[in-house]
């Protein structure tokens, strides 16, 4: 009987973390997962990152996307320092962890593919349909 | 050189005092009895004069050979065909031998085999061992008849190759590459230039050892159907230069499909790979183009593969064409169509347009409550105009040349707009005595004919019968009255097209021709054109330039018939077609369609033949096959039109129609009184200008469309041929 | 070291001996036969047919039938040589005019015959027949062809710098019983010696007519009897009934 008590209790106490009922439901919405856990850090583009070591191994530590991604969030947006903490690469968050930093690190960027910053290898085949291009307006104009 | 001394020239010149032998016995000839011949002990029976070769075909034993074709005449100089007969002391060359009573013919015996043997001996001898690079390489005949009937061993011990002939390769132009190393004197191309084409510029130089094959000065060949030698020759001495290096018959699929360069509708073969058209060949068809086709056929392809149109494109708001995706495409279309009046729209269909296609704009416009519809290319529409088929079909068709006697052409060049049918012609003019006369601009049609004049009055003078060439007409059996689609294109198209019909009808009458044998021909410049006067576009864009639209589609309407000028201001212009060119710089919105190799679609040719085209290869990029476009279209537009399957636009094309769903057939058309009783009302006067061809000389042949316009081949003829012009040989 | 170098030449020497059974010696024409514009060979090339040689033209065509005028080809590219000594392309192209016949028909005839000399020759063409019965006839025509050489101061194919003489080496033409011989232009001289060859070499640059026939070389022979009397027919011929039975 305890044993319900405490999974009611608990859900109640996830949905009020959550921010009530509509918080929940826009949590729910948005991430399709309703969890408690404890805030452990958060990255320069607002990312935050949670810890629950009741969740079993896999799934005990998550990420809650920065509200500036909105519903277009993925895996990708996470840096790679907290992606180390996050896919239990290690169990030092990225603040606590001694990490080096060079100057040459670049800037972590999310992945581009489908967006018009994709990255398209140039073909070096020759293509076998050459394609027509439109003249541009002044020839055009001269030429009628 | 071919046709000397003509029969006719000979009754002409003795008069009455010529008496023909057939006259001298009214008792009837008796019918050539059939000759007995035995092949392999096998009892055939056949008409004298075959040669053995022939009668062994028909016993079904194929004799292997090189110099001998059943187009062209006899030369029995590559010693292949050799056959045993009995008691005869040598081995035969059966291709020039006729056959004799009783003959017995041994093609399997050891003679037969020792000869055939010995014969590739020699010609491997001085052949160079070059199939790795040969072009011809999978479909040489000198490689399957060495596999077949040369000896399994070798003799040939010159293995440093100090013996071996070598010839210098000649330049004949952009066409046909020659390696003439690999000529086996076979003679085939000499006889195709000299007997169908017409141009005798190939020769041999030389004899025995040294003997050439070539042109002797340097020199393009300049012919129309100049690649056709590609396929004749036996070996891979003639191949094609654009083909060169590009793929192995075995690696490519062929389809049979149908040309669209010309209004004949040659049947050809495309050979694809990795979606791709590596070639062009003809493909036997013995009412059309029995087995050849003009060069602008086989070496266009490559205009398909540049200035395609790839991408829907939308003007933005400079004012610039962007490449865009269908929907947005669709969506302008429909933005801009709203509060269109249908009288405010036409649409004008181009000359490469299969008739699926016609049937969608038709369908789709006439929905949108439009009714003008028009062709680029103009045909009269005045009294009967386009009401009857016969006015506008090649009544005769192609093949009713050679049961004609008298041709007379009438402002047209049918070596450049119907290279084809003018081969016909002129193998009639060699076998059947055809006689030939021509009102136009004076052009070399590559056999003599009789020039009547340049203007307009011959006609007239002919129709009235007071020209002294209408004795020749009225005193022919089978006369054919040929009209170029090019001459119908002035002002006075219409009273040239009511001349012309009265004169056909004056011949038809005048002369003994029976009911059947139909005198008027039209010879078509443009593929699309019967199919489109079929399902009813009114030809020439005269009413679209009246209507001054608001709205206009272009259907690979390419050669300029309507500019921006023609119609209202800011009118929004849609183009819809395969190739970048004229249309598309013109338009608002551009849809891109698919070509002739791209789609199964049918074409009418001039003739009024339907015919299907075939798909070789997918259209490129967002392009998609034009009727479907149009389909999709519709439905943005709120008109869907009602079928999505290829066979249920066959069917609607069948309602409007039946002859564009019979497929290779001819139906007959036979209303020439009526049509012409019809035109009487309308009746406008004759021009003075004389009748010129657009197309007089070889560099106006090869580019005349935007397919071949595209074409890196065409573009390199022209300049060939226009650098043979002013060359001193 | 001497031995090897023997064996060396010995193997040399047998190796230009043994011919393979079943090649061919690379016999190959010093003629081309395809035409290369040259400043003395094009199209250009002045050459018009004169007025004398037009009504020979016209004579010789009626020996063919109406409609048949291209048989004449032959002898009218023989009267534009003999006109303008050689076969120049230009020549060939008015033949064709003439004749209404396609230019390469004319060029496969003028080709195909080895006697159209379609490359300048000299004044006076000398062909010398090296072929076999002249190789070993009389005093042979190695011989003579040194003392062409000797004389002239040219090779085979080669024409003297003043454009008198063309020497060219011929197979058979036809007159082995006379051998050695040549043809200068169109004039067979036989029954040859050096000095014969010398002296009629030297009456034409004289410009002297030399006699053609046979020369001194064979005891001056008439034209191509035996050279040491009749072997044969020599006896008066024999009357009716000879041979026969004597009751006949």
């Amino acid at each position: 009987m305890s044993k319900y008590i405490e999974k009611i209790s608990r859900l109640f106490r996830i949905i009020k973390e959550n921010g009530g009922v509509l918080g929940s439901v826009r949590t729910v919405f948005r991430m399709e997962e309703l969890k408690t856990g404890t805030l452990v850090g958060e990255d320069e583009l607002g990312n935050k990152y949670f810890h629950n070591p009741m969740y079993f191994v896999g799934r005990s530590r998550w990420v809650v996307y920065s509200d500036a991604a909105g519903h277009d969030y993925d895996g990708s947006q996470v840096p790679a320092e907290w992606h180390r903490w996050l896919s239990y690469i290690s169990d030092e968050t990225p603040d606590k962890a001694d990490l080096p930093k060079y100057p040459w690190l670049a800037k972590h960027t999310e992945n581009q593919s489908g967006t018009p910053q994709e990255y398209v290898p140039y073909s070096t085949t020759r293509p076998k349909i050459q394609a027509w291009k439109p003249k541009t307006e002044e020839v055009y104009r001269k030429h009628f | 050189m071919l046709r000397l001394w003509p029969l006719r020239q000979v009754v002409s010149s003795a008069g009455a005092r010529f008496i023909p032998a057939c006259q001298k016995s009214t008792a009837p000839e008796p019918a050539p009895e059939l000759v007995e011949v035995f092949v392999n002990d096998k009892q055939v029976f056949v008409e004298p004069g075959t040669t053995v070769l022939q009668a062994c075909a028909v016993a079904g034993i194929e004799i292997p050979r090189f110099c001998y074709h059943e187009r062209l005449s006899i030369a029995g100089n590559c010693r292949m065909c050799l056959v045993e007969v009995e008691r005869s002391a040598k081995p035969i060359a059966s291709c020039a031998m006729p056959v004799m009573k009783g003959m017995k013919v041994k093609t399997d015996s050891p003679v037969t085999k020792k000869a055939r043997e010995g014969v590739m001996e020699f010609l491997l001898m001085n052949h160079p061992l070059d199939c790795p690079i040969c072009d011809q390489g999978g479909e040489c005949d000198l490689q399957d008849q060495s596999m077949n009937f040369g000896s399994d061993k070798s003799r040939f011990t010159d293995i440093a190759f100090t013996g071996k002939r070598a010839v210098e390769d000649k330049n004949v132009g952009p066409l046909v590459k020659t390696i003439m190393t690999r000529c086996i004197h076979c003679t085939r191309c000499i006889r195709f230039a000299s007997e169908v084409a017409g141009v005798e510029d190939l020769g041999t130089t030389g004899r025995g050892n040294e003997m050439q094959v070539g042109t002797y000065v340097e020199k393009m060949l300049q012919s129309e159907l100049s690649g056709n030698v590609i396929d004749l020759c036996p070996v891979g001495a003639l191949t094609s230069k654009p083909y060169a290096f590009t793929a192995r018959p075995w690696e490519t699929r062929k389809i049979e499909s149908i040309d669209v360069m010309d209004a004949l509708g040659s049947n050809i073969v495309v050979s694809m790979r990795t979606n791709e058209v590596m070639r062009v060949l003809p493909r036997v068809n013995e009412d059309i183009n029995e087995e050849w086709i003009s060069d602008k056929t086989r070496f266009a392809y490559d205009g398909l593969k540049r200035q395609r149109l790839t991408t829907p494109f939308l003007k933005d708001a400079n004012g610039q064409l962007m490449q865009t995706d269908w929907e947005s495409a669709f969506l302008a279309i429909a933005r801009k169509l709203q509060g269109v009046e249908g009288s405010q729209m036409a649409a004008v269909a181009g000359g490469l347009v299969d008739a699926e296609a016609l049937t969608s704009l038709k369908d789709l416009m006439n929905r949108l409550g439009c009714e003008t519809l028009c062709t680029e290319e103009i045909f009269p529409m005045d009294g009967s105009g386009t009401d009857f088929r016969s006015n506008y079909l090649m009544n005769t068709t192609i093949a009713g040349v050679e049961e004609a006697d008298v041709v007379l052409f009438i402002g047209t060049n049918p070596r450049f707009e119907a290279p084809v049918f003018n081969a016909r012609v002129r193998k009639s003019w060699i076998h059947n005595d055809l006689k030939v006369a021509m009102i136009g601009a004076p052009v070399d049609l590559t056999y003599e004919y009789e020039h009547l004049g340049e203007t307009v009055d011959v006609i007239e003078k002919l129709a009235g019968g007071n020209h002294p060439f209408c004795k020749v007409l009225e005193s022919a059996k089978r006369p054919m009255v040929v009209m170029g689609s090019s001459c119908l294109q002035r002002s006075d198209g219409s009273a040239l097209h009511f001349m012309v019909s009265t004169l056909a009808n004056r011949v038809k009458a005048a002369s003994g021709a029976d009911a059947e044998w139909r005198v008027l021909n039209v010879l078509h410049r443009v593929a699309s054109q019967v199919a489109a006067l079929d399902l009813g576009y009114s030809a020439g864009v005269s009413g679209v330039r009246e209507a001054k639209p608001q709205m206009l589609f272009l259907l690979g309407a390419d050669e300029g018939a309507i500019t921006r000028s023609d119609l209202a201001d800011g009118a929004f212009v849609v183009y819809q077609g395969h190739h970048g060119d004229q249309g598309a710089q013109m338009a608002d919105v551009i849809l891109p369609g698919a070509a002739y190799t791209e789609k199964d679609a049918t074409y009418v040719n001039t003739e009024g033949r339907a015919q299907l085209t075939r798909q070789a290869v997918t259209p490129p990029g967002m392009a998609r096959n034009d009727w479907k476009v149009l389909r999709a279209l519709s439905e943005l537009l709120g008109v869907t039109l009602p079928y999505d399957k290829l066979q249920e636009v066959r069917q609607r094309m069948a309602e409007i129609s039946p002859t564009l769903v019979r497929v290779g057939e001819i139906e007959e058309a036979n209303f020439f009184k009526q049509a012409i009783e019809a035109t009487k009302a309308g009746k406008t006067s004759l021009g003075k200008e004389p009748l010129v061809p657009p197309q007089q000389v070889l560099k106006d042949f090869y580019m005349t469309d935007s397919i071949t316009r595209a074409s890196p081949t065409m573009a390199k003829c022209v300049q060939a041929a226009t650098e043979a012009e002013s060359s001193v040989h | 070291m001497m031995f090897s170098s023997v064996g060396r030449s010995l193997l040399t020497v047998a190796r230009q001996q043994v011919r393979s059974l079943h090649r061919t010696t690379p016999a190959c024409s010093d003629k081309l036969f395809v035409h290369r514009d040259s400043p003395e060979n094009n199209p250009d090339t002045p050459f018009k047919f004169t007025p004398q040689n037009l009504k020979t033209c016209d004579v010789i065509i009626k020996n063919y039938p109406e409609g048949h005028e291209a048989a004449a080809v032959i002898p009218i590219l023989d009267l534009a040589q003999r006109q303008h000594g050689w076969l120049p392309i230009s020549a060939m192209h008015a033949v064709a005019d003439l004749l209404k016949m396609p230019r390469m028909r004319v060029y496969e005839v003028a080709t195909f015959y080895t006697m159209f000399n379609r490359e300048p020759v000299g004044k006076y063409f000398v062909q010398i027949c090296t072929t076999t019965p002249c190789m070993l006839g009389g005093v042979g025509s190695d011989v003579i062809l040194d003392a062409i050489k000797e004389n002239l101061g040219i090779g085979c194919g080669q024409t003297t710098g003043d454009g008198q003489f063309t020497l060219l080496e011929v197979e058979c033409l036809g007159a082995c019983v006379n051998a050695p011989m040549v043809q200068i232009n169109d004039d067979y001289f036989e029954d040859l010696t050096v000095n014969d060859m010398h002296k009629i070499l030297n009456d034409i640059k004289a410009g002297k007519k030399p006699k053609p026939g046979p020369q001194s070389g064979q005891d001056h022979r008439f034209a191509c009897e035996p050279k040491g009397g009749l072997t044969s027919l020599n006896t008066p011929p024999t009357g009716p009934g000879f041979a026969c039975r004597a009751d006949l």
